[in-house]
């Protein structure tokens, strides 16, 4: 079997390509944002056991992480896009769909992943030494302060490298947006093999594209966690 | 009553509620006449035909297929992670590239590439085998998970001390006799709760099938909002989203328990 990429070569699938890897980016970058925002407020309700929220959350968390994030999109796409909230396009100055494919995406992504944060930063926050916040509330601080100067910076550099696996965990399910017509890589992709038929050169290129983006997500992460580090505190992402 | 038992008990009634009051909040009153709807197709979504007389379709077709595919991931992983602990880099380097690819792709791109790379019929040993969607999903969703197999393979065998392979070695046995006698029957136990993790993912991941076409409960769904109205998706949606729950919720509770009862030995 010969492999044959000539079709790289034209302008059309170039662009689409292109398109669906800034797609890819843009809406792995906000669903990232939101699942660390849904992951800090959700460790936060479970760490200070809040009354109802505390039960909510563990609720949630189960009601995520075990059914699959495509059945989660094709929810939220129908429910959201029958809901029918629409927003001015402040430059074309048209009515479009508040909650489009992309919107259901990103929820979804950060909904799912969330659940997962949830997780991963609570047990980041048990992991933090229970001397450190001892010290901290001798010192005066109350629990809010002690949560947020002590606990929670520890806790989160601590749950650096499961987070990494999440955010990777979030770049390769981002692929299942294509399936609800968000024009990422992956979609793009399925056009161009619609068009030629060289599904194993596509497949390939999509996959490189996929491992390089995962790539990046991981280094940037390690010197996130690098920057971050407390000298000495043995706080260490590998 | 244990931790689990509790977290159970709380999943198993409090989610079913949750997307209950989700039903309603978004049908108001017309839920009743919905749910009935939903309840008369239900044979259908479960099984993929309306009398129960075939296990072929719909959400019965997913735990097929998590099935098949994972006992072939559990051999196709054994194998690489054979590959992945092999004296000679010959084998190690090749099988790290192989684990590493699989483990790196999205489900959903080795999925397109396995239904139009596999052959629509294959001829071996002189009879032709018919390659129906069902079996190439199954080998689509396998290989993601066999690497993954693999990895946890890998984990439980290193974790066994290294002891135990200097001395079955002076005893005489081989490497692999050692793996098979010595190594696997401690390791075992360890990988257990990270096979059910992995089962749990492969399952969550068969909702991905719709693309090749299986009869699987996303592609009934499908049919069930063309021939009855769209204005039902939304209700079946959440009800797919309470059978995956309620399948693979017991099994994340049981791999937790498992875990802990691992880790206290």
């Amino acid at each position: 079997m010969s492999l044959d990429f000539s079709w790289l070569g034209d302008s059309l699938y170039q662009y689409w390509l292109l398109r669906g890897l800034g797609t890819t980016i843009v809406m792995s970058l906000l669903g990232i944002v939101l699942m660390l925002v849904i992951g800090v407020v959700g460790a936060l309700c479970l760490h200070f056991k809040l009354p109802v929220l505390e039960t909510l959350t563990t609720v949630l968390v189960e009601l995520f992480r075990n059914t699959p994030p495509l059945v989660q999109l094709f929810f939220l796409y129908f429910m959201l896009s029958e809901a029918g909230l629409t927003l001015t396009d402040p430059v074309s100055g048209r009515e479009v769909p508040l909650f489009s494919g992309f919107t259901c995406a990103v929820l979804s992504l950060g909904l799912y992943n969330g659940a997962i944060a949830v997780e991963i930063i609570r047990s980041g926050l048990l992991a933090v030494p229970l001397q450190t916040v001892e010290g901290a509330r001798s010192l005066g601080y109350t629990p809010t302060q002690t949560f947020r100067f002590v606990e929670l910076p520890i806790g989160l550099r601590l749950s650096l490298p499961a987070m990494t696996n999440n955010v990777v965990s979030l770049i390769k399910t981002s692929a299942q947006a294509a399936l609800v017509a968000v024009p990422d890589i992956m979609y793009g992709a399925t056009q161009i093999s619609l068009e030629t038929y060289r599904t194993l050169e596509i497949m390939m290129l999509v996959w490189v594209l996929y491992v390089a983006l995962a790539s990046v997500a991981v280094l940037a992460l390690r010197q996130i966690g690098n920057a971050v580090r407390i000298p000495g505190y043995g706080v260490r992402v590998s | 009553m244990t931790s689990e038992w509790r977290a159970f008990i709380h999943g198993i009634i409090a989610v079913p509620l949750l997307l209950a009051g989700l039903l309603f909040a978004v049908y108001g009153a017309e839920t009743g006449s919905v749910g009935a709807q939903i309840a008369a197709r239900t044979p259908l979504l479960l099984t993929g035909s309306s009398d129960l007389s075939s296990l072929s379709g719909g959400f019965s077709a997913n735990i097929i297929i998590s099935f098949w595919a994972m006992l072939l991931s559990i051999g196709f992983g054994c194998i690489l992670a054979v590959g992945l602990i092999a004296e000679t880099k010959m084998v190690r380097v090749p099988s790290e590239i192989l684990m590493n690819a699989l483990r790196n792709s999205p489900w959903l791109v080795v999925l397109y590439a396995m239904l139009y790379l596999l052959p629509f019929e294959m001829t071996l040993f002189g009879s032709t085998f018919f390659l129906s969607p069902l079996v190439k999903s199954v080998i689509g969703l396998s290989l993601p998970a066999a690497a993954n197999v693999a990895e946890v393979f890998r984990g439980g065998i290193e974790s066994v001390a290294s002891g135990q392979w200097e001395s079955a070695r002076s005893l005489g046995y081989r490497r692999l006799q050692i793996l098979r006698h010595v190594i696997l029957p401690q390791a075992l136990p360890l990988m257990t709760p990270n096979l059910m993790t992995i089962y749990t993912m492969l399952f969550i991941g068969t909702s991905l099938v719709v693309v090749t076409g299986t009869s699987d409960v996303l592609s009934v769904v499908r049919v069930v909002t063309g021939s009855d109205g769209a204005h039902l998706a939304t209700g079946l949606y959440i009800y797919v989203l309470l059978l995956f729950f309620l399948f693979s919720f017991p099994i994340a509770i049981f791999t937790r328990s498992l875990e802990r009862r691992v880790r206290a030995r």
